[in-house]
């Protein structure tokens, strides 16, 4: 197991590397030269010169990379050049906000998503499995955009029944009143994809030898689906909330910024539109390294649920 | 439940029909309206090729048949202990599975549900149906283990499936369908994907069980050799009807149906070799067999033929990757050597994992790197560079076992005969190659039009002619058949059969004969060789190696072949 | 089966269904999939017609008055909506709409066009309403429809291209090949696909339909490049392949000639996934502000402004641009999973 674990850190390591140099290759060859950015409309090129000393972006490829590395290693990317925090205090007070909202709703959407597809890949076929399938489909076509600026506009706007958008400071408050309708709203608009993809979960197990052998066996329908069928199918269903984890740590971007949830989602797209790159740079590769260590998770469930799985 | 009538029929089938919905505007009978008994405490066999609907049968019995696409119409009748099975309520229905009908299946691994452990999967059938605690089924469970021969009961019983051989993997399912000591154990094919040697454990299994739980077994099956074995009554099905049924002895001395004659001489036996095998067609037109069914063919080498593949020490091993930079090796052929004679045929006979599979596409450098040397007209195959393997290969050809994916679904029949023709610049002319073509399919007794067509339109037995006569375009002079007639269908499987052996006859190739299946080889070999475990055990002449075995395992491999009806028994 | 078949040999010639045609006759059966496939290519037919500039070509006109409701709905009563079009409406984007960046540049361009074509007469209703300037939402619509669908096909075509490439490669070559390729990919799924695409954006920081098209492409392949390994490692070691070594077929032969048609149905299906994330993608790439340029309209840049329209009770724009969008990608992924039944019918 430990030895597991070790040599599975041990091979993320060129994918790290490929992650570094992907992102160092953007920023510094792609993405030109920042001077020009941060100096903006007043410049002369004496000024431009000074920030490109400070930055250091005068400095050879090879000194830059070495910079960059030791700037991931100790976690210190300096300051946000809109802000001038700490890019380390950004992370530490951003994470809390966006856990908030994200774990109820991945864990709502989750179950929710499961009983569904259960259902309807039990009535395969059937009128109700149609209408379900196709109301999925209809829901999935649906921006989330609009989704949010309607729900936003009725149920907050107009009917005043949530917060229209803000953060408070106890934990609580956070969670019972501003979290619920971004969570709603994030529940509705996962909850037609995962059902959508369960369901195809579902129906591979359901087709399968042993379902035929556990009902030849006497066991009710309700033992066939929820034993032998759900333990098989929790297998692909993991894979696919793992994968879903460091995107929704980045990519609930939308409905942070809607409605003013100061967490990580909302920093990116600030950080984007102010092209402050320390920022960037540090949430790529740390959400990268944590997306790694999520798989390596994702393994180790693996072993618990699919007994064939054996970690070598 | 235990109600069981006094007449001695436990099952009575009456006019069942069982219908499948293809698509919306298609439907199918699978099974036409048949009738039969299943008579307490003896074994009824189910006999019949593809497609005749042996096992919709069976399922229907228990209730399994998918509800999305299949109906019984009204009318059909499963009688036992009085009530109607067709007619029972969902609950009722569930209460007599796994207790007092159970039933085994062909694949065990698939049967089994991966995730769970032999035990749970024995015990949940004892709580559900005998109201047992945890402790106590676990006991019991045991107590099936041991009985059903599955070595160390006590670990093996927190296995999970997959830790167990196939063999294994049937007898747990079988202590799980006798837990509850069932009235009727259903085996639709429990040893089709099992090895000969293991096959015969599980039938002797089976056998011995029925006779201590003194239970009825409806035994489903495509092998009429088998059902001599085990059988009292054989019911025999063609295309969802029943052909004939009746007592066994009755069924194997006096046959009254064409069909049954036809299965029961179709299949290559080990003490005759007649020069053609009789097909299905011989029995269903009138009169006598054509002679060539009742001359005897005689084989073996002599000494002095002209060698034409020579192979010498052949190894080969495969790698999987283990650690970090470690490596593990698997040999999965060990030090082969053979001789092939011109224009004769020598018989590959083994277990799977044996090697024998590997040895073919070695040979054909299907397989990336070997140990060892094929002398092939003084050349060694293993050795010359890919550059200059080209005329070489076109001299050395290889028939699949699975006719559905040996041909490309993309291409046409005419597409798939004229690559090799145009790789390897054979003919001077499009039209010239597009004749010789023509002239194979009618040699392989395909008719002209199957140039235009694509595989999916053809049957396993055609597509098999097909993959045959991509071979014959080349003109071989050693054709591979790697379980060539494995897949298909007894009476298919003589056909095919038959075209080999006139091609040989009038090509004068040399084959290498690889199956499993070793009254197809007895019939088909000059020479047979023997594997186990990537080794040669034995070569010989074939009809010396089966009159006279020497080496102890291919004594338990033939000893394990099924015999057939082999008169009145004692039983 | 052969006698009929031998009888008919002058008729059936060139007549035999090949997969393609089955799968395409299996299709017409799927009403649904009927109905979608209609759907589909009417778009297509509203992207090239206007593609060309026979409809919608002059969308930008402002051809009626600022917030035209729509004719069914008749001429608004007048609570005081605004008249001069450029300082009110880029005053109250501000307020409602901080995040955007363009706000600011884009009232200005406005305003400047604006002031140019006041003169003309304008319109009290338009057929699906005006929006800020007096613009016709439907044209509007349909040009955004364009460029939405323009970038979601191209992307996807591009993405699938690069994974069948990399895809046949990998799982046909396997070893080093392989390993390179599937580094290649852990390290683009490393980072969360919108995560990346911000990124990307964030470093080129140059907007436009082109750009655009590229980031979704090169970014969006891993998906696809997966699908066609695993089939291309599943097909090397097919019985019809080693078939095709045995008679002598080469290396590149085998890969495209032989393997290819049989992946293609995974490609194609994949293809039409991708072009409905990839239209999603735009749409929010776009009303960030980070998609196609200020002069280019797209249903995000679309929804963009209905945001701040809706708070003042002008939803039309935000309902032309969510129906249009709702319409194609529904009747897009109704059509793949048609794809999908057609042409591999095991799946179900």
């Amino acid at each position: 197991m430990l030895a597991y674990v070790t040599r599975r850190l041990w091979q993320t390591i060129p994918t790290l590397l490929g992650v570094v140099l992907l992102v160092f290759f953007l920023f510094t060859w792609v993405g030109g030269d920042p001077a020009y950015l941060l100096a903006g409309k007043i410049s002369n090129p004496e000024q431009i010169e000074n920030i490109r000393r400070q930055l250091g972006v005068d400095r050879p490829y090879h000194v830059q990379l070495w910079i960059f590395i030791q700037q991931i290693a100790t976690g210190d990317f300096g300051e946000s050049w809109a802000t001038n925090e700490k890019v380390s205090a950004i992370f530490a007070t951003r994470l809390g906000p966006s856990l908030t909202v994200l774990v109820p709703l991945l864990a709502v959407d989750t179950l929710l998503a499961i009983a569904a597809a259960m259902l309807v890949a039990y009535v395969r076929g059937s009128l109700t499995d149609r209408i379900v399938m196709i109301g999925c489909t209809v829901g999935q076509s649906i921006s989330i955009l609009v989704y949010i600026i309607v729900f936003q506009y009725v149920l907050a706007y107009q009917l005043g029944w949530f917060p229209v958008q803000g953060w408070g400071k106890g934990f609580a408050e956070n969670l019972l009143r501003y979290s619920v309708l971004p969570i709603i709203v994030g529940v509705i608009v996962s909850l037609a994809p995962d059902t959508r993809l369960y369901r195809t979960f579902f129906l591979d197990e359901i087709n399968q030898d042993y379902v035929r052998t556990a009902r030849a066996k006497g066991m009710s329908e309700a033992r066939v689906m929820w034993v032998h069928v759900l333990r098989n199918a929790s297998i692909p269903i993991i894979t696919n909330v793992m994968i879903q984890l460091p995107g929704l740590l980045a990519g609930a971007f939308l409905i942070e910024r809607f409605f003013s949830i100061p967490g990580i989602g909302r920093e990116v797209i600030l950080a984007v539109e102010r092209s402050d790159f320390p920022v960037i740079k540090a949430v790529t590769i740390y959400v990268a390294i944590a997306t790694m260590i999520i798989n390596l998770i994702a393994d180790l469930l693996y072993r618990v649920v699919d007994p064939r799985v054996q970690l070598k | 439940m235990t109600a069981v009538n006094s007449s001695g029929t436990l099952i009575a089938i009456r006019d069942l029909k069982v219908d499948f919905r293809l698509d919306r505007t298609t439907v199918t009978q699978a099974v036409k309206g048949i009738s039969f008994d299943i008579p307490v405490n003896s074994t009824v066999a189910l006999v019949g090729e593809s497609g005749s609907g042996k096992s919709v049968t069976a399922l229907a019995i228990l209730g399994l048949l998918p509800k999305e696409n299949s109906t019984v119409p009204p009318g059909s009748r499963i009688l036992y202990g009085g009530r109607n099975l067709l007619a029972l309520a969902p609950g009722e229905l569930q209460k007599l599975r796994g207790a007092d009908i159970s039933m085994i299946f062909q694949e065990p691994m698939s049967s089994l549900n991966p995730v769970f452990t032999i035990g749970f999967q024995i015990t949940e059938v004892l709580t559900k149906h005998l109201g047992m605690t945890g402790r106590q089924a676990r006991v019991r469970a045991l107590e099936l283990l041991r009985e059903v021969g599955i070595p160390e009961p006590e670990a093996k019983i927190d296995a999970y499936p997959f830790q167990l051989s196939g063999g294994q993997q049937q007898r747990a399912m079988i202590a799980i369908a006798i837990a509850c000591e069932p009235k009727l154990l259903i085996a639709d094919e429990p040893t089709t994907a099992l090895d000969v040697t293991i096959q015969k454990q599980i039938l002797e299994l089976i056998a011995a069980l029925q006779k201590r739980l003194r239970m009825s077994v409806l035994f489903i099956t495509h092998d009429l050799a088998l059902v001599g074995e085990i059988a009292d009554y054989v019911v025999v099905m063609r295309e969802g009807e029943i052909k004939e049924q009746g007592r066994v002895e009755q069924i194997f001395e006096a046959p009254q149906d064409a069909y049954t004659r036809a299965l029961l001489l179709c299949r290559p036996q080990l003490e005759r070799r007649p020069r053609r095998l009789p097909v299905i067609d011989d029995f269903l037109k009138p009169g006598p067999l054509a002679g060539s069914t009742l001359e005897e063919r005689s084989r073996g080498l002599r000494g002095d033929e002209e060698i034409i593949l020579e192979v010498r020490h052949l190894g080969k091993s495969f790698y999987s990757r283990e650690g970090l930079f470690g490596k593990r090796e698997f040999k999965a052929v060990k030090n082969v050597s053979f001789k092939l004679a011109r224009g004769k045929t020598l018989g590959i006979v083994g277990e799977s994992g044996s090697g024998k599979t590997t040895v073919a596409l070695t040979l054909l450098r299907l397989r990336g790197e070997s140990s060892g040397e094929a002398l092939f007209d003084g050349k060694d195959l293993l050795s010359i560079p890919q550059t200059e393997m080209m005329p070489y290969k076109r001299r050395i050809q290889i028939v699949f076992q699975n006719p559905y994916a040996s041909l490309n679904p993309r291409f046409t029949i005419g597409q798939l005969l004229m690559e090799p023709l145009q790789v390897h610049r054979i003919g001077s002319s499009e039209s010239e190659r597009r004749d010789r073509v023509y002239k194979l399919l009618e040699e392989v007794g395909l008719p002209e039009v199957s140039f235009f067509k694509y595989p999916h339109e053809f049957s396993g037995g055609q597509r098999q002619r097909i993959a045959i006569a991509r071979c014959l375009t080349m003109k071989p002079d050693v054709l591979i058949c790697d379980e060539a007639v494995s897949a298909l269908d007894v009476s298919i499987q003589a056909q095919v059969l038959n075209l080999l052996q006139d091609l040989q006859d009038e090509h004068h190739m040399s084959y290498i004969f690889i199956s499993h299946d070793l009254a197809v080889v007895k019939y088909m070999a000059d020479q047979v060789m023997v594997m186990n475990e990537g080794e040669v055990v034995e070569v010989a002449n074939s009809d010396d190696i089966y009159r006279n075995p020497q080496h102890p395992y291919t004594k338990k491999l033939l000893s394990s072949i099924p015999q057939g009806w082999r008169g009145a028994r004692a039983r | 089966m052969t006698q009929a078949a031998a009888l008919a040999i002058g008729v059936q010639r060139a007549e035999s269904p090949g997969l393609w045609t089955l799968a395409w006759r299996r299709f017409c059966r799927d009403r649904v999939g009927l109905v979608s496939f209609l759907i589909v290519v009417f778009f297509f037919g509203l992207m090239a017609a206007s593609g060309v500039h026979l409809i919608a070509a002059d969308w930008s006109k402002e051809v009626g008055v600022n917030y035209a409701p729509p004719t069914f709905i008749g001429p608004e009563v007048a609570d005081g909506g605004p008249s001069a079009p450029g300082s009110h409406g880029g005053e109250r984007t501000g307020e409602a709409n901080p995040f955007d960046p363009l706000a600011g540049v884009l009232a200005e361009i406005r305003a400047a066009s604006g002031a140019a074509s006041v003169a003309e007469a304008q319109a009290p209703t338009l057929v699906f309403g005006g929006d800020r300037w007096g613009r016709d939402v439907l044209q509007k619509t349909i040009k955004g429809t364009e460029t939405s669908m323009f970038v979601g096909l191209v992307a996807a075509v591009l993405a699938a291209f690069l994974a069948t490439v990399f895809g046949a490669l990998a799982g046909y070559y396997g070893g080093w090949i392989d390993d390179f390729f599937n580094w290649f990919y852990s390290v683009f799924t490393s980072i969360p696909y919108l995560l990346l695409i911000l990124a990307i954006a964030a470093v080129l920081n140059q907007k436009g339909t082109l750009t655009v098209i590229l980031i979704l492409g090169l970014t969006g392949w891993t998906g696809i490049f997966r699908l066609v390994r695993a089939e291309y490692l599943k097909h090397k070691v097919r019985e019809y392949i080693q078939a095709a070594d045995a008679i002598g077929a080469s290396h590149p032969r085998r890969m495209f000639v032989h393997i290819l048609p049989n992946v293609s149905h995974v490609i194609l299906v994949q293809l039409s996934l991708h072009v409905v994330l990839f239209i999603k993608s735009e749409v929010v790439l776009s009303f960030l502000g980070f998609g196609v340029g200020v002069d280019t309209v797209s249903w995000g840049s679309m929804l963009n402004e209905a945001q701040s329209e809706l708070i003042l009770g002008y939803w039309w724009q935000l309902a032309a641009a969510t129906l249009a969008m709702a319409l194609l990608v529904t009747g897009f992924s109704l059509f793949t999973d048609a794809l999908r039944d057609a042409l591999d019918p095991k799946l179900k």
